[in-house]
């Protein structure tokens, strides 16, 4: 009898011991021993729940690890904005790890980077670190995005061009910069912190009073000699581009990508020229950060810092001027 | 017919079924197949190419990422949406090779299969043909000599005398 009752209870250890010591030392043992905090998250589509969690809580100077997962289908993971961390794809199966150590506080948020489902670019989560006083700071305000509104300008505005009417495409830029290095063009076109608050059709405007003389197609190569970024965009902002954009904008700017047929409205087209002339560039970077209203341009003003997004901006002129 | 004749015949359509060259393998030229990919499926699924053609893949994916592995090709490529990718190589193999996805895409990906068919040089109507034209000569070469001994003309030497 006592033989028996020790079997029976040997078992039951067997049965109950061995789950017990496995999870215990999974979820118990190892993050007490851990001197860091790590949190596992799963990526899923949107539609069967994102990013599980979708909200990471953390406290500036604690060391984290954060470790990504999928569940489905192949996902990218990028943190932003600011920390440049991109963890690149995620397989099914696969993990990725960061560990994090944030010396302030405030808010980011981990997002998906590569196309998943037609609702992609919902799949997005916050990462909340708060301050050592215990409060988070809140998401600063665009200051761009402030000036505009104070100038009453409307970002989602459709386009008027005024000048150029058919696509010019056959625009030359080594025409546009003799043309501009032979007019005696005022300071402020050299200036790209102005140009930003300017349509290349209204300074094709000026230029046609200043010199009725010269032909529209030398002022506007002149105008897009002006207007084209003098550097050429650096790789991570080519990789921005890929990752955010080319789904709908097209790898090429072209308005044609894989994802365009899903949204309500046509993605804007960069290398038509007739509508890039019609754009500010602080417009363009309002819209990226902002979003569009009624089209399906997502926001990536959570995503991207600022100078990123001018970086992106002038990607789209270098897109449509080449 | 005589059998002279009806000889001569069938071996002009054995030579002919031989050397004459075919209208799809005279030449091995380059294929161009477009391959789309979406969950949980190849655009096309089915793709024939001829022995010795240089084929070329162009694949995309329009929705998430996949993979293309062939079977018997050694060829793999992880294809991202919206990055078109372009693979090249010379169907040197005759046979059907199975194409799959080689990154997990989903609750079906298992099941995300096509087929490359590489047809050999000796096409099917010319095997076809050579198989049954030398069966019947053969036959009607036999019948021939059953006549001549019936008829008195010919002697041979397997032709059983009973019969006479």
């Amino acid at each position: 009898m006592r033989r028996e009752w020790s079997a029976r209870i040997a078992v039951v250890l067997i049965l109950a011991g061995l789950p017990l010591a496995v999870l215990g030392y999974q979820y118990g043992l190892l993050p007490l021993l851990s001197s860091e905090r790590i949190v596992t998250v799963a990526a899923s589509i949107p539609e069967t729940g994102g990013f599980s969690p979708a909200s990471i809580q953390v406290r500036a100077g604690e060391a984290v690890t954060l470790r990504f997962t999928s569940v489905d289908v192949t996902h990218g993971i990028a943190i932003g904005p600011g920390l440049g961390v991109d963890l690149g794809q995620v397989d099914p199966g696969k993990t990725r790890e960061i560990s994090l150590t944030f010396e302030q506080g405030g808010i980011y948020t981990f997002y998906c980077t590569v196309w998943c489902s037609p609702n992609h670019w919902r799949m997005r989560g916050i990462l909340e670190v708060t301050d050592v006083d215990g409060t988070i700071p809140p998401f600063p305000p665009d200051p761009v995005i402030e000036l505009l509104v104070a100038e009453g300008i409307n970002i989602d505005a459709a386009s008027t061009p005024v000048l150029l009417q058919s696509s010019a495409s056959l625009l030359s830029l080594t025409n546009g910069a003799t043309v501009a290095a032979e007019l005696n063009l005022p300071a402020d076109l050299h200036n790209a912190v102005w140009r930003r608050t300017h349509t290349p059709q209204q300074v094709m405007l000026l230029l046609t009073m200043l010199y009725p003389a010269v032909s529209q197609r030398d002022l506007a190569d002149a105008v897009a000699y002006l207007w084209r970024p003098s550097e050429e965009p650096s790789e991570r902002t080519a990789q921005l581009y890929e990752q955010n954009c080319a789904a709908c904008h097209g790898q090429f700017g072209q308005g044609d990508g894989f994802a365009a047929a899903l949204t309500t409205v046509q993605p804007s087209v960069f290398t038509d020229l007739v509508y890039m002339f019609t754009r500010r560039g602080d417009v363009l970077y309002a819209k990226i950060r902002r979003g569009g209203m009624g089209t399906d341009m997502p926001n990536f003003g959570t995503l991207f810092t600022p100078e990123e997004t001018w970086a992106l901006v002038d990607f789209l002129w270098s897109l449509s001027l080449q | 017919m005589k059998p002279i004749h009806f000889a001569g015949l069938a071996a002009t359509l054995i030579v002919l079924l031989i050397f004459l060259p075919a209208p799809n393998d005279f030449k091995s030229g380059s294929r161009t197949v477009e391959v789309n990919m979406t969950q949980f499926e190849f655009e096309p699924g089915r793709i024939e190419v001829n022995q010795g053609d240089e084929v070329v893949f162009l694949l995309t994916s329009s929705d998430v990422v996949h993979g293309f592995y062939l079977d018997g090709y050694d060829v793999q490529q992880r294809i991202e949406p919206g990055i078109p990718h372009e693979i090249r190589f010379v169907a040197d193999q005759s046979g059907k090779f199975r194409y799959r996805c080689s990154v997990t895409c989903g609750p079906l990906h298992p099941f995300m299969v096509g087929e490359l068919v590489v047809e050999a040089n000796m096409p099917f109507w010319r095997a076809a043909g050579l198989l049954f034209t030398l069966p019947v000569l053969f036959l009607w070469y036999l019948h021939q000599q059953e006549r001549g001994h019936l008829h008195g003309k010919e002697e041979t030497s397997f032709t059983p005398k009973a019969r006479v």
